[in-house]
């Protein structure tokens, strides 16, 4: 598959899921990426196939609850909520990234 | 792995319907929402449609990663594993090379023998149901055996007796072998059949290519005959002609009307044999004569039946058992002497399992195959420890690597696993090779068990058992050689592994100690080869070698047959005698002869004699081998007259009854061997002939087989034999070659009558075809046996190659202190010697155990001759010194200053 520019970085996939999920309460898979995409002003663009192996993995860790329900459109679609675990995750996973961008910028700004 | 991912894995797995459809909900989902969005900004839905699915990526691909997370990530982490493996075994191709060529040469002799053993003894039957099938078998009342271990073969009057009142078999059939030829007249050209009853394919299942079959209409007595091909056969002989139904054939002159082409998968019932063409039961009387349906005592045919649904076999014998009394009566042989129709009133039937047909195969070739087998496994596990040798070296090689991976934080159950991951490549590596080499193998060794007299044609296919049997092999050898290196890594201590400098001190001497015991084992297990090797050959040697009592090179065997003439029976000794009167004038022969049988010819001839003064202790015991042959039958032969004269123009059909007897049948049934004079009586029927005379005495010979001691045997005049055979044997001693004057022979055959049939061999042929199995398991042991050996060598040399590296320092030290040249070697082979010592040692001790299994095929030779077990030793010692010599030389070389500078 070719890489797209601005693919997320690896490792934050989780984060931006956990966040946006937690912000939004309820949300489906295809909600998730038009949000992040339109929140970031389409700077940052989840790459489709890697989304549902995530919300999968993150469901079986028990970070997200996951249930069928219908959409507006009268479609089914597959809500996922974040659990108490996920949400400690989330605090987890905002904290290493804080560092990780500092860390990044002080290599920028002095190295 | 941990268990909690095995086992969410499992879990994965179980649910994966549930879960797939699930995933594939929610994909839909995604992809519907991306189109309706795509055509809102405009597009058409058919491309919005392809967009989104662009977008999303390679669906299919897409779910399979999200279903099987666990599996995926395992695959992964495997996938690596084999890419690390191959990387690592690409950088030692020496290593590689010898550890796949090793395990090819030892899973390839491994699948080629089991391919056979598959073959002859494990394939069922290509027909409907074969499970099903079941053989009728004859025993006596009496017999403890059980039915299915019971003698198979009946007569044509107990088959048609079985067929009209059994009531328990759905269908049921008869079948013999045959043999026919093809060629009107001149040199017979053979080809193998089956007389079958009408019933044969349709309870078979077998259905015709081309054509029909044979059916029910077609057996009837004074049926005219009809021949169905064999797939092989016609495309053989007749060029896959699509107009051959409606032909004829000629079987021993008698033409058949071909009715049509079996399927080309079907061989017959018979594993090892191909009947080329079929022929109804019924028509032998056109072969052989009128009566020749009725023969009460000619024991050639074979019942396979299908049981009606529900039977036991129990049931089936039960039933048996009540129609028995009334079969038999009506099949009493006439002339048969009292005791044996006693005794043939008490034959009962039983029923035996038919799904694997039928084989001579087994019996024959059964014991050798399964002591090839052992013996391939033997050379496998050589292999295996010449493998697992190796790796320990490598091991120690790479134990810096392993000291750093297990460092930086990797399992130890991670890199055992990388370990084992290289082994089994390995395998997987020797077993494709060994794959090629079985099919190469397993025909070359068919080609070894097969003669002129007897060619075994066996379905070799690689079918999935035999699929399942190398990967199995393969997978067994991998994890075990693997294990000890994956064990080691276990218990590294990465600390004093990086401190050694690879020098491998450290963990060197328990290696050195465990390759040690693994060289030793090798040593052993070469003993038991070259042990069993040297016996067999030895056997075959003798065999080949031994006197028969008669000069085997230098004379051709005619066999001819004069179905062809119609001659009355009384006539056939003239036509026989005025052949030989000509074919003592071809220039070239210095004599000739004819008789009834050849010695370890296929056929044998015995009777009962009373001789006044002996009292045989069983009814075997009074049994003497006979044979009827024309004057110059001895000299020809080259069997010398010990005392009286041979035959001449005085024993014609009226006159006086004589015979000439074998040495050892004078010393047993007169007690000496000047019996010139002596008579003796021959039974017949009930009774005994008149009193024959003996006038002359000759050396023993073999009869029946070349391992055969002193026979009994006695030689009447043909001319004083009812000629009921129209087949007689010439012999031809001839200056130079036997075979250049076939064609003068042919010749002669084709003036008196072009519709004799002939067979020509030499002599010599007809002896060493009979020692065809032993000569092949000779063969393969032998060649076995060196495969060992070698492996062997590698392997003693590979540890004390790597032994004087390990010790080069301390070398290096005694050299500078003023150790000498022949010290240092001594030191070295002194070390070999332990180790081939006590791997000698051990080797005694199975061979003791072991050589026995080749006891059947020893001739002249006990399972543990001191002279065979002594020079394999001796082998071993001098190969084992061999292969010690380089790094023994090596080590005397070595230079102490450079070796301890290295320090």
């Amino acid at each position: 598959m070719p890489r797209q520019k601005n693919d997320i970085l690896q490792g934050t996939l989780a984060l931006l899921v956990l966040k946006c999920i937690d912000a939004q309460e309820r949300m489906h898979g295809y909600a998730i990426t038009s949000h992040i995409q339109r929140v970031s002003a389409d700077l940052l663009r989840v790459e489709e196939g890697s989304l549902y192996p995530a919300l999968h993995r993150m469901e079986q860790d028990g970070w997200l609850r996951a249930e069928w329900g219908t959409t507006e459109k009268k479609r089914d679609a597959k809500f996922y909520t974040i659990t108490a675990l996920g949400r400690k995750q989330l605090a987890l996973e905002e904290e290493s990234w804080a560092r990780l961008r500092d860390g990044v910028a002080r290599v920028l700004r002095y190295a | 792995m941990s268990v909690l991912s095995w086992w969410s894995r499992l879990r994965n797995h179980l649910r994966s319907n549930a879960l797939s459809r699930d995933i594939d909900r929610e994909i839909r989902f995604h992809l519907d929402e991306r189109t309706d969005d795509l055509v809102a900004s405009g597009m058409r839905p058919g491309d919005a449609r392809r967009e989104a699915r662009r977008r999303f990526g390679n669906l299919g691909l897409q779910a399979e990663h999200t279903r099987e997370t666990d599996l995926f990530a395992w695959m992964d982490v495997l996938i690596r594993d084999v890419r690390y493996s191959i990387r690592s075994l690409r950088s030692a191709p020496a290593f590689t090379i010898v550890a796949i060529l090793s395990l090819g040469l030892g899973i390839g002799a491994n699948t080629a023998i089991f391919s056979i053993i598959n073959a002859v003894m494990l394939k069922s039957l290509p027909v409907s149901h074969p499970e099903e099938l079941i053989r009728v078998t004859r025993g006596q009342q009496t017999s403890t055996k059980p039915p299915s271990e019971w003698n198979g073969v009946l007569t044509n009057p107990l088959w048609e007796q079985i067929r009209d009142r059994q009531d328990i078999f759905s269908g049921a059939f008869a079948f013999g072998g045959a043999d026919f030829n093809l060629a009107a007249g001149g040199e017979a050209r053979r080809v193998s059949g089956n007389w079958v009853s009408g019933e044969f394919f349709s309870t078979l299942g077998v259905r015709a290519a081309m054509g029909r079959t044979i059916v029910r209409a077609d057996d009837y007595r004074g049926c005219p005959g009809v021949a169905v091909l064999s797939g092989a056969f016609w495309r053989g002989e007749y060029g896959a002609d699509p107009n051959i139904v409606g032909k004829t054939v000629s079987l021993d002159g008698h033409p058949l009307s071909i009715v049509g082409v079996t399927d080309s998968r079907f061989f017959g019932v018979e594993v090892g044999e191909r009947p080329q063409l079929y022929v109804p039961l019924c028509a032998q009387t056109i072969f052989e004569g009128p009566n020749a349906l009725d023969r009460r005592s000619s024991w050639y045919l074979q019942i396979v039946a299908r049981p009606k649904a529900g039977l036991t076999p129990e049931q089936m014998t039960a039933r048996l058992a009540t129609l028995a009394p009334a079969i038999v009566e009506s099949t009493i042989p006439p002339n048969w002497p009292t005791e044996a129709i006693d005794s043939y009133r008490h034959t009962r039937f039983g029923v035996a399992p038919a799904e694997k047909g039928f084989s001579d195969l087994r019996t024959t070739y059964g014991k050798a195959l399964y002591i090839l087998m052992v013996i391939v496994g033997l050379v496998l596990a050589v292999a295996c420890a010449n493998v697992a040798n190796l790796l320990l070296a490598r091991a120690t090689a790479r134990q810096r690597e392993m000291a750093v991976r297990l460092a930086i934080g990797a399992s130890r159950g991670r890199l055992a696993r990388q370990l084992i991951t290289e082994s089994l490549l390995l395998s997987l590596a020797g077993a494709a090779l060994g794959g090629g080499i079985a099919t190469y193998g397993s025909k070359m060794l068919v080609g070894l068990l097969s003669n002129r007299a007897r060619a075994v044609q066996l379905d070799l296919h690689v079918d999935p058992t035999v699929l399942l049997f190398t990967t199995a092999v393969a997978t067994i050898t991998g994890i075990l050689f693997g294990l000890v290196p994956a064990w080691r890594v276990g218990r590294t201590d990465p600390q004093a592994a990086m401190k050694s400098q690879g020098h491998g001190v450290a963990e060197g001497h328990s290696r050195f100690r465990a390759g040690k015991a693994l060289v030793a084992g090798q040593v052993a297990l070469s003993l038991v080869l070259i042990a069993g090797a040297g016996l067999l050959v030895g056997s075959w040697y003798r065999l080949a070698t031994v006197d028969p009592g008669f000069r085997r090179d230098g004379i051709l065997l005619v066999q001819a047959n004069i179905r062809a003439l119609h001659t009355p029976d009384d006539q056939r000794v003239g036509v026989f005698a005025q052949i030989l009167d000509r074919l003592r004038a071809v220039p070239g022969v210095r004599s000739a002869s004819v008789s009834l049988l050849t010695p370890v010819g296929s056929m044998t001839w015995n009777d009962a004699l009373k001789v006044e003064g002996f009292t045989p202790k069983s009814g075997d015991d009074a049994l003497s081998w006979s044979n009827a042959v024309s004057d110059g039958f001895f000299s020809t032969m080259g069997v010398p007259l010990l005392s009286g004269r041979d035959f001449d123009t005085r024993d014609g059909a009226t006159a006086g009854r004589v015979a000439i007897v074998s040495e050892a049948m004078a010393r047993k049934f007169f007690g000496s061997p000047a019996v010139v004079g002596r008579r003796f009586q021959v039974e017949q029927g009930n009774s005994w002939t008149p009193p024959i005379e003996i006038v002359g005495v000759v050396g023993d010979t073999k009869y029946q087989s070349l391992r055969d001691s002193a026979q009994s045997i006695v030689y009447y005049p043909q001319n004083q034999q009812e000629a009921e055979s129209e087949r007689r044997q010439f012999q031809l001693r001839v200056d130079g070659s036997p075979l250049a004057i076939a064609p003068a022979v042919k010749a002669i055959f084709a003036e008196f009558n072009p519709s004799i049939t002939l067979d020509l061999k030499t002599l010599d042929r007809q002896l060493s075809d009979s020692t065809t199995l032993v000569r092949a398991i000779a063969l393969l042991s032998g060649f076995f046996g060196a495969l060992a050996l070698l492996l062997a060598s590698i392997g003693l040399y590979g540890i004390m190659a790597y032994n004087v590296a390990r010790r080069r320092n301390e070398i290096g030290v005694r050299i500078a202190l003023g150790a000498e040249y022949g010290r240092v070697v001594r030191m070295v082979l002194g070390e070999v010697s332990r180790i081939v010592v006590v791997g000698v040692v051990i080797g005694i001790a199975l061979s003791a155990g072991t050589t026995r299994l080749v006891k059947t095929f020893l001739y002249g030779l006990t399972p543990m001759d001191p002279f065979t077990l002594g020079a394999a030793a001796s082998v071993l010692v001098v190969v084992g010194l061999c292969a010690a010599a380089i790094p023994a030389w090596r080590a005397a070389r070595m230079d102490p200053v450079a070796a301890l500078r290295e320090e």
